[in-house]
């Protein structure tokens, strides 16, 4: 037997006693290390000899290298998927263990709400106009067709500072502004923001609320393209098999005006308690842009058209999420908050 | 407004519209039924007293009786006497809930059965009257109740605004009629009943001092009348429209204010001041200071010179469209009466209405503002009912002082229009048989267009599109097809995100740190805001609901310390929350103007109560604020020591973005927490967010460095006194190109250093663009600092 035969049998010997990687790294190391392995030693004496046993002697130790190299890393190959074999018992954990609270805080269940409503409205063209909150009278009533006097000013009851400045009683006034700055048709905007009634607080209404107003105003607008856009954005807001309905109405700064109502999401519109057995939810109201309103805002109506609706943020809120009290989105009650 | 389903009936035939389906076709056509009552009166029979006998056992007053019903005798007991032999009476058989809720059994009384129940008016829901049995005028025994008297539906109809005319049964009757496309019965102004010499004119004077406010007086005589009680059916209409009977005149009165919506007033001739002439007056004038007068309620009311008024000769009958005076009203002994139907202007009304703290059925229609046409309809109506119900004679030609005449109005339609606005196809005949329907005239001209007379009662369509708005709901606004705008457009405006979606890269930068976003009044108590010294730019609302909403806030942090002492009661200790809304700073002096409406970011976040804590929660609000500014595209702000109200003289900082200061951070005054009656600390941060968003910038990305780099700590050790942020610029300045990045990672007080002095460690980076630096390079560069920091703040190195 050579003596490349007889340490490779030796090495094949030590590699199935083995039991841990770092054992095989020793054996490796002692066989086919670079400058003292036992396997590269065979071939220290190469020089010397005549060229024919020369190759003979180099084929052999290269083989016992190859034999050994083999032979190491099936026994590695070995070793893990042993070691793997078990994990499911040596490493098991209990996966019903709770993970630690993240600590993480939420963003308001309104502004949520808000923004969905402003995607939605996005998708179809509109964009996000704002304004200022204290309002003249003029912008918050006489542009819009609702002078003093008027019998339906009693619906905007409204906090003042002086007979000239108030707190806006609805977000109308930016459509004028946006009227106004624009100048030209197109105008298609959403105008998102706080508005203030004089109402006391209650389950059902606070004296501070948030609204979304959308104002479209183009060549040749319908009451069909008002309904269309208000079933586009409930459809997105609420789902597919929601109805929207348009009750005639009275705003003065709209002709036709109507009421808009969603088909309750509880009894699909056969009446139930939650919609008090009407079937139908009121959510706002919307109509033609008054001729005058669009004068007051710098549109000559001969040429353009309009329409516009508005509603309330809470009340859509309330009704996705199941709040029954408007006054929980202010109270700022944590234990409320992060839930959304 | 509750409108009686079955008084509509005397205006449209309802066969097979019930009140149900009368009631969506109201709402659909604007008429919004907000609800529906009906007393359903099918399930009560008729039945006749045989025999009435007191209950021979019984303690308690009882009467047994026998009674017919029609198939069968039952014995019935009960304890009002008046149910005597003949009386036809309503019964309910045990099973039968009745009106009021109640459901009958078959009892037995001190060994009496008792089969039934005789109903009184108010178990039936048909009046208040529970002292006795009610007693039918007619009926068979047997028969439904509703063959005496019909089942009663009640509507609660919102009316809005512009349509007064809907204030009454005709008006709705009208409404309905057109929705239905059936024939509305009676005309709209009832023809005159009076024949009666001498002319009315001629029996009272009455002029107008104020025909702004009063377009219209129209003053009816008639003599001669029986006051008493109204019959049962005027008195049952009343009552389900919730109006109390009083007499049959005062009735009428309101039963033609509840049909034609026109309210109406009665005097009694005889207490009306006579003037020189001998006849008694009329003024309608205002009020004199220091007037007085004693209302039908029984309040004596101070008038004032605002307020227009009834006058006779002497002295004020009545606030004119509110409420009649006590004086002249019509009483049992009265005879010869004066019907008012006028005119008074709606603003005048309600103004008047709101001062005397009096809101009436009367005023509430006048404050809408009525046509004057209507007075006459309304005055001619009346005068017939009660020469029919109450025996009067009705005198000819009365006192009708008409000094603002109304104009007829007249609208151009071009009736393709409707088409255009509605969106949908209605055929021309339809649309014109629609405006008939509503007793509008309808005139093609040449042209093609529509030359439209409104009836009179309808004083709200001005404009074409109050046509188009006429038509498209009696058309059904169901039938109009939802479709989406689009043409094509060849201008347009870029889209840009809002304000509020580019905040939100600050919402959730807060989120992810443990902030929760809230949502808090604007209107606080400006006491408050006083208290705690940020008053000086505030806005006082004149009319507030209360004084802790009577002032618009000028910062957000009073807010938020409001809402950690909240979640505090309610068991939250830790609290960490934000608000982004706007604050109002009136202009100094000049209070009258808009306010500026800065939109700022507030956040505050409690910590423990020792002065460490505040400190380590001091710069963790630093990390966020940097974050939050950091996503939002912002440059690089620095802090800059400040004092500034609400917040701790030793601890806040202005927070300034390339030169511009957008707020204050640090912790707030221990007096400020004192107020809330908060302990701990609490450390808030409060800047406006506009001048954040117009410095941001879009973030370009940087190469990734080639070169490794080298990193050497430096513990310096100066006075109290000097700033992590002057060490840091003079690093910088001596460093070199080579300094990458100087991070101040530790501060340290102790043992370890000299009383009055602290330890920075500083993890300082350096690195080239162009090559591996040496250790050599390196350890110059830091002898360079080390030696400007000794000279510059005489630090020591640990
Ligand atoms: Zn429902």
């Amino acid at each position: 037997m050579s003596a490349s035969t007889e340490l490779t049998k030796e090495a094949l010997g030590a590699i199935a006693k083995a039991h841990s990687d770092s054992e095989l790294e020793t054996i490796a190391l002692d066989y086919l290390g670079r400058k003292s392995g036992q396997v590269t030693r065979l071939l220290s004496g190469i020089g010397q000899l005549e060229p024919k046993k020369r190759a003979a002697l180099g084929q052999a130790a290269n083989e016992a290298k190859r034999t050994i190299e083999g032979a190491l890393a099936a026994r590695r190959a070995e070793l893990e998927g042993a070691r793997l074999a078990d994990i499911a018992e040596t490493e098991a954990i209990d996966i019903t263990f709770p993970g630690a609270p993240l600590g993480r805080g939420h963003i308001h269940v309104l502004t949520q709400v808000q923004r969905q409503i402003e995607t939605v409205l996005e998708n179809l063209g509109y964009q996000v106009e704002l304004g200022p909150e204290v309002e003249t009278e003029w912008y918050n009533f006489e542009a819009l067709n609702i002078s003093a006097g008027h019998p339906a000013r009693e619906n905007w009851d409204s906090f003042y500072f002086t007979p000239e400045l108030l707190l806006r009683a609805h977000t109308s006034p930016v459509q004028i502004r946006a009227m106004q700055r624009i100048k030209e048709p197109p105008i298609y905007i959403i105008t998102p923001g706080r508005c203030y009634r004089r109402d006391a607080p209650e389950a059902t209404r606070l004296p501070y609320f948030s609204q979304v107003e959308g104002l479209a105003v183009d060549r040749g607008l319908t009451v069909g393209d008002m309904k269309g856009t208000l079933l586009f954005m409930i459809q997105s807001l609420y789902g597919k098999e929601r109805k929207v309905r348009v009750r005639p109405s009275y705003f003065p700064f709209t002709e036709p005006s109507f009421e808009f109502d969603v088909s309750c999401g509880i009894c699909g519109g056969s009446g139930c308690k939650s919609c008090r057995h009407k079937g139908w939810l009121e959510v706002g109201g919307c109509g033609m842009v008054h001729p005058q309103v669009l004068r007051n805002g710098g549109i000559d109506p001969e040429h353009w058209n309009g329409y516009a609706w508005g509603f309330g943020i809470e009340r859509m809120a309330m009704s996705k999420h199941n709040v029954d009290d408007i006054r929980l989105f202010y109270e700022s009650d944590l234990r409320f908050l992060d839930q959304f | 407004m509750r409108v009686s389903y079955e008084w509509l009936s005397d205006f449209v035939n309802l066969d097979g519209i019930g009140p149900k389906d009368a009631s969506e076709v109201l709402t659909r056509l604007g008429l919004e039924v907000e609800s529906l009552n009906v007393i359903d009166l099918s399930e009560i029979v008729v039945g006749k007293v045989l025999e009435q006998i007191p209950h021979p056992k019984s303690r308690n007053p009882l009467w047994v009786h026998q009674v017919d019903l029609g198939d069968r005798v039952e014995q019935i007991i009960a304890g009002a006497p008046n149910a005597i032999p003949g009386s036809l009476v309503p019964v309910a058989l045990p099973g039968t809930t009745v009106p009021n809720g109640k459901l009958v059994k078959d009892l037995n009384i001190a060994g009496y059965k008792a089969s039934g129940m005789l109903c009184s008016a108010e178990e039936l829901l048909l009046g208040d009257d529970h002292s006795g049995i009610l007693i039918l005028e007619a009926g068979k025994p047997g028969d439904s109740l509703e063959s005496v008297i019909p089942s009663q539906a009640t509507m609660d109809i919102e009316v809005t605004s512009n349509r007064p005319d809907c204030m009454g049964h005709l008006g709705v009757a009208r409404e309905l009629a057109a929705g239905l496309d059936r024939p509305l019965k009676g005309d709209f102004m009832p023809a005159f009943t009076g024949t009666a010499d001498p002319p009315g004119r001629d029996l009272v004077e009455v002029s107008i001092d104020e025909p702004d406010l009063c377009s219209r007086y129209i003053g009816g005589v008639i003599k001669g009348v029986k006051v008493g009680p109204s019959p049962g059916w005027l008195q049952r209409r009343l009552r389900a429209c919730g109006v109390r009977p009083i007499n049959n005149v005062v009735d009428i009165t309101n039963y033609v204010l509840l049909e034609y919506a026109q309210p109406l007033h009665v005097f009694d001739v005889k207490k009306l001041g006579q003037g020189e002439g001998g006849l008694p007056e009329i003024h309608v004038r205002r009020a004199k200071a220091g007037e007085r007068l004693r209302c039908l309620d029984g309040i004596e009311r101070e008038l004032t010179a605002e307020m227009l008024v009834i006058a006779d000769a002497e002295k004020p009958v009545a606030i004119a469209g509110v409420i009649g005076g006590e004086d002249s009203a019509v009483t049992e002994a009265t005879t010869d009466i004066l019907l008012e139907a006028a005119t008074f202007s709606g603003p005048s009304v309600r103004q008047t209405a709101r001062e005397v703290g009096l809101r009436t059925e009367a005023s509430a229609r006048f404050e809408k503002g009525l046509p004057a046409e209507l007075a006459l309809a309304g005055a001619r109506r009346a005068a017939s009912l009660i020469a029919e119900l109450a025996g009067g004679t009705v005198h000819r030609e009365w006192a009708d002082v008409y000094p603002r005449p109304q104009e007829p109005v007249r609208v151009r339609l071009r009736p393709a229009r409707v088409d255009e606005v509605l969106g949908v196809h209605v055929p021309l005949e339809e649309a014109e048989s629609i405006l008939k329907r509503l007793n509008f005239h309808v005139r093609a001209l040449e042209d093609g267009e529509w030359d439209v007379l409104p009836p009179v009662f309808r004083l709200d369509v001005t404009i074409p599109e109050d046509l188009v708005e006429e038509v498209g709901r009696v058309y059904g606004y169901d039938r109009v097809p939802p479709t989406l705008p689009g043409r094509r457009h060849d201008r347009w405006n870029p889209s840009v995100p809002s304000l509020g979606r580019r905040l939100d890269a600050a919402r959730e930068v807060l989120a992810g740190a443990g902030f929760t976003e809230t949502w808090n009044p604007a209107l606080v108590s400006g006491r408050a805001l006083e208290n705690l010294r940020v008053a000086a730019h505030a806005m006082r609302v004149s009319n507030a609901l209360s004084d802790d909403m009577d002032t618009l806030r000028t910062s957000l942090v009073p807010s938020l310390v409001d809402v950690v002492a909240l979640n505090r009661d309610r068991g939250r200790s830790e609290v960490r929350v934000y608000e982004i809304a706007s604050v109002f700073l009136a202009p100094v002096g000049d209070k009258t103007g808009q306010p500026e409406e800065p939109l700022r970011l507030c956040a505050v976040a409690t910590c423990g109560a020792e002065a460490d804590s505040g400190r380590k929660a001091f710069y963790a609000m630093k990390s966020v604020l940097d974050a939050c500014l950091a996503d939002l595209g912002a440059p690089i702000c620095t802090y800059q020591r400040a004092s500034a109200e609400l917040f701790h003289p030793g601890r806040c900082a202005a927070v300034v973005i390339e030169g511009r200061q957008l707020g204050y951070m640090g912790e707030l005054h221990p007096s400020v927490l004192a107020a809330a009656k908060l302990e701990g600390r609490m450390i808030a941060v409060e800047i406006d967010v506009e001048p954040v968003i117009e410095a941001a910038q879009i973030p370009r990305a940087r190469p990734l460095p080639r070169f490794p780099a080298i990193e050497r700590d430096l513990a310096v050790v100066v006075e109290d006194h000097v700033a992590a942020a002057a060490l840091q610029a003079a690093i910088a300045e001596a460093a070199g190109e080579f300094l990458e990045q100087a991070r101040a990672f530790d501060e340290y007080h102790g043992p370890q250093v000299p009383d009055g002095h602290k330890s920075i460690a500083f993890t300082l980076t350096f690195r080239s663009p162009e090559r591996t630096l040496t250790d050599a390079e390196v350890d110059k560069v830091m002898a360079d600092i080390r030696l400007s920091l000794e000279k510059r703040h005489r630090a020591r190195f640990r």
